[in-house]
């Protein structure tokens, strides 16, 4: 333990690490949820690259590419199982832990109530997830009306441009 | 110019959360809906939480005086935190002054109080405290205001006045009022003696019972309190030695602040006069005087000694210093020129005292022998000790910094020299 000390960078404390870790780790774990079929080697080589690229530097643009290549691969792969769930909260669980390293500098000791409050944050996030996984299970989109997907749609453009809008800076 | 700002965690769940719902739609993979199910709700919290105010920051240290090893809490002001949810605050590090935070970076919900920063020089001199940048983070870490930029602040930090007491009295008290017991009788309450009553004694001097004894009067006789004038000349000329703060070795440079810092502090709670010379490149001087304003100055002043290689040793000591003067010269004794200008000043008629500031500055522990530094550095302690015994073969005294009692035994010395009758030619 004190060897493992000493190999940190001065005022970076283990909770940091973990958390640090958690990022790389994370996505890494939801790929390899996939086993034993073996994803495309851009893909294998990516998200680990990706990962660690993120972890080390958790407020870059790089951390939404592992994200986006191992939802893309569990897309592409099809399959509504129960591991698309466990692949959810992995993908949840690197962005909060990138989200609670993104408070502050490295040397930032993580906050006990900040985390706690998070975890709360998670579980309610975590809400939707059974329930959409259960509608896209059992209700049979050949069933719905046409205009449905036009609906779904234009709310879609909607929500994109309402969120454009919304992340403008303003001056203050 | 400064805005509420999406943080990236926003902008990475907006993006999952949109993409994912899209592709899922667009492409009809369902997967990617179940992935992106989270995300949009953190999303959508995060804009939700949008704060629409424009804080204003500024800290404030506690106290802008502090002694070497004292602390100040440096508070943050915001004037408006609605819709902030996180504060956090990285000061910026500085030479010698330790913080807790142990590196600076403080951060906390805004619940349960705004987070500070503690701040100790640990080493006097000029010190900047207080440069920090600091960012506000709204709910669900949607929006960050900052990093914010504070300004430092700059104070002096005071020379740690070393344990000193001393019991001797100053060798030649020349002042008018004061704790120094006078070779005169006067009218102070230190017992000198009884003797018979002369017309134009007080009443109240009367010792009834030894007059009652005797039958005759007798009165009680007292000597006289003085002050003096004592001088503190501090060798600003160079630093030897790596200072580690008040926790740490101590330079030369350390060990005569310090030292002077004692002095001065002790002298002027005895109710003496006392002044000081700085011997540096910006050297200063502040005449003689008494009181705690007196004693805040002097140690201002040494608070502000600097060396610098362009300083050079003064050939004389210009003190304005009268012949019942003390001076207190506290030096590693480098410069021949100003072992020359001590004893001149000793030959004018002042008390002089070396003390020699050396301290552990050139022990050079665990240093190679034989090596140039090491070398160089034993030479010019032997040529520095060769001065000193010349100074003291001269009459002036000289004594190593010790702390309390440093000065008990010479002073008494010169006290006695003092009174010894004289023989002029």
């Amino acid at each position: 333990m004190a060897s493992a000390r000493r190999m940190l960078r001065p005022g970076v404390t283990a909770p940091v690490v973990l958390l640090r870790a958690l990022v790389f780790l994370l996505p890494c774990v939801a790929l390899g949820l996939a086993l034993p079929q073996r994803p495309h080697w851009a893909v294998l080589l990516g998200v680990p690259v990706s990962a660690a690229a993120w972890a080390r530097s958790v407020d870059h643009a790089v951390g939404i590419v592992p994200l986006v290549l191992v939802g893309g691969w569990w897309a592409s792969h099809g399959a509504v199982d129960w591991k698309a769930l466990v692949v959810a909260v992995l993908l949840l669980g690197a962005h909060v832990a990138a989200l609670l390293l993104s408070y502050g500098p490295e040397t930032l000791v993580v906050d006990r109530r900040l985390a706690r409050l998070w975890a709360g944050r998670v579980l309610l996030a975590l809400v939707p997830v059974p329930l959409t996984w259960l509608a896209v299970r059992e209700l049979d989109p050949g069933w719905a009306p046409s205009w449905l997907w036009l609906v779904t749609g234009g709310a879609t453009v909607v929500l994109l441009l309402a969120t454009a809008r919304l992340t403008r800076s303003q001056p203050a | 110019m400064i805005s509420w700002r999406p943080t990236p965690a926003l902008v990475r769940a907006c993006l999952l959360a949109f993409g994912g719902v899209t592709g899922g739609v667009a492409l009809g993979q369902e997967v990617l809906v179940v992935l992106a199910a989270p995300f949009a709700v953190l999303a959508a919290m995060g804009l939700a939480g949008r704060p629409h105010t424009a804080p204003k920051v500024s800290a404030r240290l506690d106290h802008y005086r502090l002694h070497e090893g004292q602390a100040t809490t440096s508070r943050l002001v915001v004037d408006d935190l609605a819709g902030v949810e996180h504060v956090t605050r990285v000061a910026a590090a500085a030479p010698h002054v330790a913080t807790q935070p142990l590196h600076g970076a403080a951060g906390g919900l805004v619940d349960a109080g705004l987070p500070t920063v503690v701040s100790s020089p640990r080493r006097w001199g000029r010190r900047a405290v207080g440069a920090e940048r600091v960012a506000l983070t709204s709910a669900w870490a949607g929006w960050r205001w900052g990093p914010v930029d504070l300004p430092e602040h700059g104070f002096s930090v005071l020379p740690q006045t070393a344990p000193y007491d001393s019991r001797a009295e100053v060798p030649q008290p020349d002042g008018l009022v004061g704790r120094h017991r006078s070779r005169r009788i006067g009218s102070g309450t230190e017992f000198e003696g009884i003797r018979h009553f002369a017309a134009g004694d007080r009443l109240k001097r009367i010792n009834w019972p030894v007059s009652l004894r005797t039958g005759d009067l007798h009165v009680i006789t007292t000597r006289a309190e003085q002050d003096a004038s004592v001088w503190i000349v501090v060798d600003g000329l160079r630093d030897i030695g790596v200072s580690g703060g008040i926790d740490g070795a101590s330079s030369t440079l350390d060990l005569t602040v310090r030292a002077a810092a004692a002095l001065a502090e002790h002298h002027v709670r005895t109710g003496d006069r006392v002044g000081l010379l700085v011997l540096a490149a910006d050297g200063a001087r502040v005449p003689l005087g008494s009181g705690p304003r007196h004693l805040h100055r002097l140690q201002g002043t040494l608070a502000r000694v600097r060396t610098e290689a362009r300083s050079v040793a003064p050939e004389r000591l210009d003190l304005g210093a009268g012949a019942g003067s003390v001076v207190h010269v506290l030096s590693p004794m480098f410069f021949t020129p100003l072992v020359t200008a001590t004893v001149s000043l000793q030959r004018s008629g002042a008390s002089v005292v070396v003390i020699d500031t050396i301290g552990d500055a050139m022990s050079g522990a665990g240093a190679d022998r034989l090596a140039l530094p090491s070398l160089a550095a034993r030479m010019q302690k032997v040529e520095r000790d060769d001065r000193l015994q010349r100074l003291a073969a001269l009459g002036t005294p000289v004594v190593p910094w010790r702390g309390p009692g440093t000065l008990d035994t010479v002073l008494r010395q010169l006290a006695r020299r003092g009174q010894v009758p004289k023989v002029r030619a």
